[in-house]
């Protein structure tokens, strides 16, 4: 027992410290902006078409179940708004999320951990390069950047493909859908959305890089590297889930009058 | 301008100790080759020079200076100054062999060593003067590493290492995965380097033949420990069981002048 919590010490020891080095090297440096453009292509360019499939998926999956438990009030009317509000604020960011730890964040830390295990980032720092500046820093910002775009788009085609699933399945007028919207999802749900995105792509691509930079033993160390990526993002997305969606409660309770005139 | 190690200390883990004070000096312009059984902590010695490692207790002095105590930026001046050969062809996958071989001399320490950035047409003339060096063709240039064999990524290795032209070699297992004619001539170039540019080399091998051939000297390391440290004919004659172990087949293959070079007597008679 001991031994796991001194191993998780200094798991998150060294995770912080990598984080803290990645931001001064990125913040420093100002980032390679033609490699962090190149990632963003590369990285969007894999997960677009996977993004966008699955949140046509998630969309339609709430619309199914908000429509057998609203069909029992006649309130069907109101699907558009309340299945938008889930969506954007906790479901979308949620599973898009956990899609881009398998897809890009897995993708991340293959790459890394078998520079690692062959010795590539040890040879670029012998030849006088930081493997954190020339390697690290353009994937973490591309990646925080990609995961936002993907997770807005996501969410958008999220909305669309509920608005089909209710139209064609549940018989719910599209133009009735799009009305009831603004009832249930104002600028603060959106805002929500939003930075649990921009939170949940720091996350995939902190583990990620992380876990690929600190690989060891050969292509078994490189295949735990990646499992643990996989595993430790959705552990973290789900607690940093549970933490922001009450701080931001909180934060719309204390602020309500400025949060009202604002959204 | 010499490489020296006091004391040094490394462990991986409680169970796992490495190198436990290991003290030597390696002379400018000459040539050592660190020998031993595997995971006896050859690599680990070479690493501590380049800072990729840091050892638990002890110094290791590069030019005068202890770089377990240098800074990053610091560091980075030192690694100007060494070049490393990975066991590994370690060449980055993303890029052709054309900009894996320039890597070097287009960092900022090798360009303000200079005091000037190097033209494209100065780098050209560099790299390809460097892959003729290792016996490749310009042809390879503008191939990614994936697409040529393990034996010609280790050249394009060894080319990158050897462009920014650095006071210190240390290669780590250089031939191994070569063919006999390209083993001597990476054999060759390591002897030629030495001489007549004065570049420090440092070899972690296997391979005793090679090391017989080209050493000033040999390292063996055992047990954490340096076992033994000589030249040449020291090595040929020592009784020590693990070093004749690694000398047993290569004197069966030596020939009548190298024998008489290292003070042996005929084959066969007795010793």
């Amino acid at each position: 027992m001991t031994g796991a919590i001194s191993g998780f010490l200094h798991e998150l020891g060294g995770f912080i410290m990598f984080l803290h080095r990645v931001s001064t090297i990125a913040r420093r440096t100002k980032g390679n902006l033609r490699a962090i453009y190149g990632q963003i292509v590369y990285v969007s360019y894999r997960s677009l078409s996977t993004v966008l499939f699955a949140g046509l998926f998630v969309g339609a999956i709430l619309v199914i179940q908000f429509n057998s438990m609203l069909v029992q009030y006649d309130a069907q009317v109101l699907i558009g708004g309340l299945n938008t509000s889930a969506v954007v604020r906790e479901v979308g960011p949620l599973i898009i999320s956990f899609l881009l730890a398998g897809k890009i964040g897995a993708f991340t830390a293959a790459e890394l951990g078998t520079m690692r295990v062959t010795e590539q980032i040890d040879a670029v720092q012998c030849l006088g390069t930081d493997p954190l500046q020339y390697l690290v820093v353009p994937r973490f910002v591309a990646i925080v950047i990609s995961s936002v775009l993907l997770l807005m788009m996501g969410l958008v085609v999220s909305v669309v493909g509920a608005m089909i699933v209710a139209s064609a399945a549940c018989g719910v007028n599209p133009w009735e859908f799009m009305a009831s919207i603004p009832q249930f999802t104002d600028g603060w749900t959106v805002f929500c959305g939003f930075f649990k995105s921009l939170i949940y792509g720091h996350i995939v691509a902190g583990v990620a890089c992380y876990k690929g930079f600190t690989a060891s033993g050969g292509a078994r160390g490189v295949g735990k590297a990646v499992t643990q990526s996989a595993v430790y993002t959705n552990l973290y997305i789900v607690i940093a889930n549970y933490i922001i969606s009450d701080l931001l409660n909180a934060a719309y309770e204390v602020g309500k009058p400025v949060m009202e005139r604002l959204f | 301008m010499s490489i020296r190690f006091d004391e040094v200390h490394k462990s991986f883990g409680p169970k796992k100790r490495i190198l436990q004070g290991v003290s030597f000096e390696v002379k400018t312009g000459e040539i050592l080759f660190i020998l031993g059984r595997s995971g006896v902590g050859k690599s680990v010695t070479l690493k501590h020079i380049v800072g990729v490692l840091k050892p638990d207790r002890g110094a290791v002095w590069v030019d005068g200076q202890d770089v377990t105590k240098l800074d990053e930026l610091e560091m980075a001046d030192i690694r100007r100054k060494c070049g490393m050969v990975f066991q590994h062809p370690a060449l980055l996958d993303s890029l052709t062999v054309y900009e894996n071989v320039s890597f070097g001399l287009r960092t900022p320490q090798y360009t303000q060593s200079l005091q000037r950035p190097l033209t494209e047409a100065e780098i050209r003339k560099i790299v390809l003067e460097k892959l003729s060096l290792v016996q490749l063709p310009s042809k390879v240039l503008e191939r990614y590493p994936t697409e040529i064999s393990y034996g010609m990524q280790k050249r394009v290795s060894l080319a990158r290492t050897i462009a920014p032209g650095p006071d210190y070699l240390l290669f780590d297992e250089p031939t191994t995965g070569l063919d006999p004619i390209t083993t001597n001539a990476v054999n060759e170039l390591i002897f030629r380097l030495s001489r007549e540019l004065k570049v420090t080399s440092i070899v972690v091998s296997h391979d005793m033949n090679c090391a017989l051939k080209i050493a000033d000297r040999i390292l063996v390391l055992e047990g954490g420990n340096i076992l033994f440290l000589g030249d040449v004919q020291e090595t040929v004659r020592t009784k020590e069981p693990l070093i004749r172990e690694f000398l047993a087949e290569t004197l069966e293959l030596l020939t009548p002048e190298e024998r008489s070079r290292y003070g042996l007597g005929e084959k066969g008679a007795k010793k």
